[in-house]
């Protein structure tokens, strides 16, 4: 990346200003730039450069200064929530926001965990890159059940522009044919080990209902030619995944969309500008550009452009929309329906079961393999339950334990330590994934007083489990027991995490809170994305999400951002924004 | 120094792996894969100390008990008493700096009442004899006892397996594994894997 494509002070107009820079936005910036628009990213991190800021890749566990851990002052003081995240680590701390310096509120008895990246490539940094379609059957769940709007697209509309981004992105797994979880435009599929096959083969004997794929997952198994060309190599199992890739090996902004889009020459950013709010024209009814404050020298500045993609991540969106407040629209732009900040939504993670298997003593891998099983829907899709709305996939691995499972049981000297040496016995378990229902009391506002020391109102988040969610989880906890128990695993134990600290927003997969809808009087988006009040203002990231099934969202942000793209720059032509 | 040559380490192992995976590429594309990582710039961070010199040598001393010498390595030479020494004063909270410092000021003492000498002159089956009470909760000593020697024995099985010896004489380190195989026999390798799954 060459420093002239940074900019600090504005230019002429631009054709589009992209808000953010994770995996929407850089989606945004490639198809943008690869219609031929001038596009601008106004990120509000610092610059992160392919490999060489990658600062914690490669170091051995025994150069760190407490082999991988952190400071406890400094976890306390400046990341008392992100420390919750699971790749939260010395040698990835420097990816995540500082909670110190970008607080928000939460009520007391509902705590919602935001995990936040802060820099160019946002989380796609840092993100579990599992990518999964989602099913004709989630984009009607609402319209079935009457829980949150009717989406305004169907599987249909995405479906080609799923392909349009697998294909660049990469995304390794199996052909299964199963209309509940379909399959993507696959690089070849990663092994399963000889347990993982054991379970498969008992557990789809027992239930025709039931089956079990290995995941899939965006790094490149086996890289295709332009990939290599690219600059991308082949994923060597490594497991440094969220501290850079330098193999480029799986699919983040610096891996995938911003090498394209700097091929275009017509790409610039600028970083440590964070949006104060979207500029709006009454005149015209336009967005004209965004207000940014500067993270160094507190001075504010503004951008232009013919149109604008806010790419801020769902939370980071909504509070840049509440924050653009004018005489015409005083609750926050775009918010003529209201909708603007409620439904959030989050998936239902942390429930599951895992036991003992016995014998494969023999066996073992090589290898820390980039994704696990995955068991799609069978919950209200094939099993059919009154107890709740909705559903769940569960994801599931089997692996022999490590130092770190069996390194506190009794027993001292050779023993011990030969006993660790040799490896532990096989373990299989499920965690689920379950779909949230969309509620309008999930929400967000801005806090009437607190500030950041930027002076951007802090954002007040509302946010808490429903009784469906609730059943849900446990659900998934006694269905994953049942199931081990009856392939034969030892010593099954079930978990619902929900009731232990696993707030909603620690699942890191929050949407909704701009939702798209067919009307303009009950949902701030249309079904291109665009929102109803102001053409050439578009939200693409998983604030426009109006349901939140139970796959994984990146891909699905993927695949809306660039269909919203291609239609953006076809009204651009055609003179309508 | 240490910066320095992990830097040279970290393009080395970079440049390796791009070898390792059959890759045919030009020297200068292998150096523009390697040729421009940054330093770390935090890894002289370890600079307080927890405990006195009593405690890390019944600590010294526990953890060689825990992970004794072998064909590889035991916990001394590893330097886990030192690691956790370091470790405790800045990972730890207050609760468990008390937690760790007060069960080590137990053993010396349960050594000195029941042995009538110190926990280090004590001979490794003393040792071992000593600690199986604790960890069994036999009497005098409680189920607290028990699980606040299973907090140390956790500090010193993370020092241990985290340290160069454990994880690359005691277990198989495999920084760059090439790709996950699923059919792998464990006698091909004969050790666990010092990086888990």
């Amino acid at each position: 990346m060459s420093n002239n494509i940074y900019i600090a002070k504005a230019q002429p107009v631009f054709d589009a200003i992209v808000v953010g820079s994770g995996i929407s936005g850089g989606w945004a910036a490639k198809e943008l730039c690869e219609k031929g628009l001038k596009t601008l990213i106004v990120e509000r991190g610092r610059p992160v450069e392919h490999r060489k800021d990658y600062v914690g890749e490669g170091v051995k566990p025994w150069d760190m200064p407490f082999h991988g851990k952190i400071e406890k002052k400094l976890i306390d003081e400046e990341y008392a929530v992100q420390q919750k995240c699971y790749a939260f680590i010395d040698a990835t701390k420097h990816f995540f926001m500082n909670d110190k310096d970008y607080p928000y509120v939460t009520p007391k008895n509902k705590p919602f965990d935001w995990i936040r990246g802060n820099q160019f490539g946002g989380k796609s940094l840092l993100w579990h890159r599992q990518s999964y379609r989602w099913s004709a059957h989630d984009f009607l769940s609402n319209a079935q059940d009457g829980h949150g709007v009717d989406w305004p697209i169907r599987y249909q509309d995405l479906e080609k522009w799923y392909e349009h981004v697998e294909v660049h992105a990469g995304i390794s797994g199996s052909y299964e044919q199963n209309e509940i979880l379909p399959d993507s435009k696959f690089l070849p599929p990663f092994e399963m080990n000889i347990v993982e096959k054991e379970m498969k083969a008992r557990i789809e004997k027992k239930w025709s209902t039931r089956k079990l794929y290995i995941g899939r997952t965006a790094h490149l198994s086996v890289p295709a030619q332009h990939h290599i060309d690219q600059g991308r190599y082949q994923c060597q199992a490594r497991n440094e995944c969220q501290k850079g890739c330098s193999f480029g090996a799986y699919f983040s902004t610096q891996s995938s969309t911003l090498p394209a889009a700097l091929k275009t020459n017509n790409l610039t950013i600028a970083t440590n500008s964070i949006v104060h709010s979207v500029i709006y024209d009454p005149k015209t009814n336009r967005a004209t550009g965004v207000r940014v404050i500067d993270t160094e020298t507190l001075e504010t500045r503004e951008y232009f452009a013919k149109m604008i993609f806010l790419c801020a991540s769902t939370l980071g969106t909504t509070q840049i929309m509440l924050n653009s407040v004018s005489e015409h629209f005083p609750t926050g732009i775009a918010n003529s329906p209201g909708a603007l900040g409620h439904y959030l939504m989050d998936h239902l993670y942390g429930s599951g079961a895992s036991g003992i298997v016995e014998g494969f003593e023999e066996e073992y891998y090589s290898g820390r393999r980039p994704t696990a099983l995955v068991m799609p829907r069978f919950r209200n899709h094939n099993e059919k339950t009154t107890k709740f709305l909705r559903g769940y996939f569960l994801t599931a691995q089997a692996t022999r334990e490590g130092w770190e499972n069996v390194g506190t049981r009794d027993g001292f000297g050779t023993d011990f330590k030969a006993a660790i040496r040799s490896a532990g016995g096989w373990r299989f378990g499920f965690g689920g994934s379950g779909e949230m229902l969309p509620r309008y009391e999930n929400q967000v506002s801005l806090h009437p007083t607190l500030k950041d020391k930027w002076g951007l109102p802090q954002l007040y988040i509302e946010c808490d489990y429903s009784d469906n969610d609730m059943k849900m989880l446990h659900d998934i906890a006694d269905t994953a027991a049942e199931m081990l128990e009856d392939i034969g695993l030892k010593d099954v134990t079930k978990y619902v995490r929900a009731l232990s600290g696993w707030n909603p927003g620690l699942s890191i997969h929050e949407m909704g809170t701009a939702r798209m809808g067919k009307d303009a009087k009950t949902s701030v988006l249309n079904g291109w994305n665009q929102t109803h009040d102001v053409p050439n203002l578009f939200v693409t990231d998983g604030a426009c999400m109006s349901s939140c099934a139970s796959q994984n969202p990146s891909l699905t942000y993927m695949a809306l951002t660039a269909r919203a793209a291609s239609y953006a720059v076809e009204q651009l032509k055609l003179g309508k924004i | 120094m240490l910066e320095n040559s992990l830097t040279l380490d970290r393009r080395e192992a970079i440049k390796y792996m791009a070898l390792a995976c059959g890759l045919v590429l030009s020297a200068s594309s292998l150096n523009l894969l390697a040729a421009s990582l940054l330093k770390p710039t935090d890894l002289n961070r370890r600079k307080l100390k927890l405990l006195s010199a009593d405690q890390l040598l019944v600590l010294r001393e526990l953890g060689e008990v825990i992970i004794p010498t072998t064909d590889s390595p035991g916990a001394i030479t590893a330097g886990v008493h030192d690691f956790i020494n370091g470790y405790a004063a800045h990972c730890l909270s207050k609760e468990e700096q008390h937690q760790l410092v007060s069960t080590l000021d137990k053993i010396a003492n349960a050594a000195k009442t029941h042995q009538k000498i110190a926990f280090d002159k004590l001979s490794v089956d003393q040792k071992v004899e000593l600690l199986t009470q604790i960890e069994q909760a036999k009497s005098p000593f409680t189920e607290q006892d028990r699980k606040d020697l299973k907090q140390v024995k956790a500090l010193v099985v993370f020092a241990y397996y985290t340290s160069e010896a454990g994880a690359t004489k005691e277990l198989a380190y495999l920084a760059i594994p090439g790709g996950y195989k699923g059919n792998f026999k464990f006698n091909a390798v004969g050790k666990a894997w010092a990086l888990s799954q």
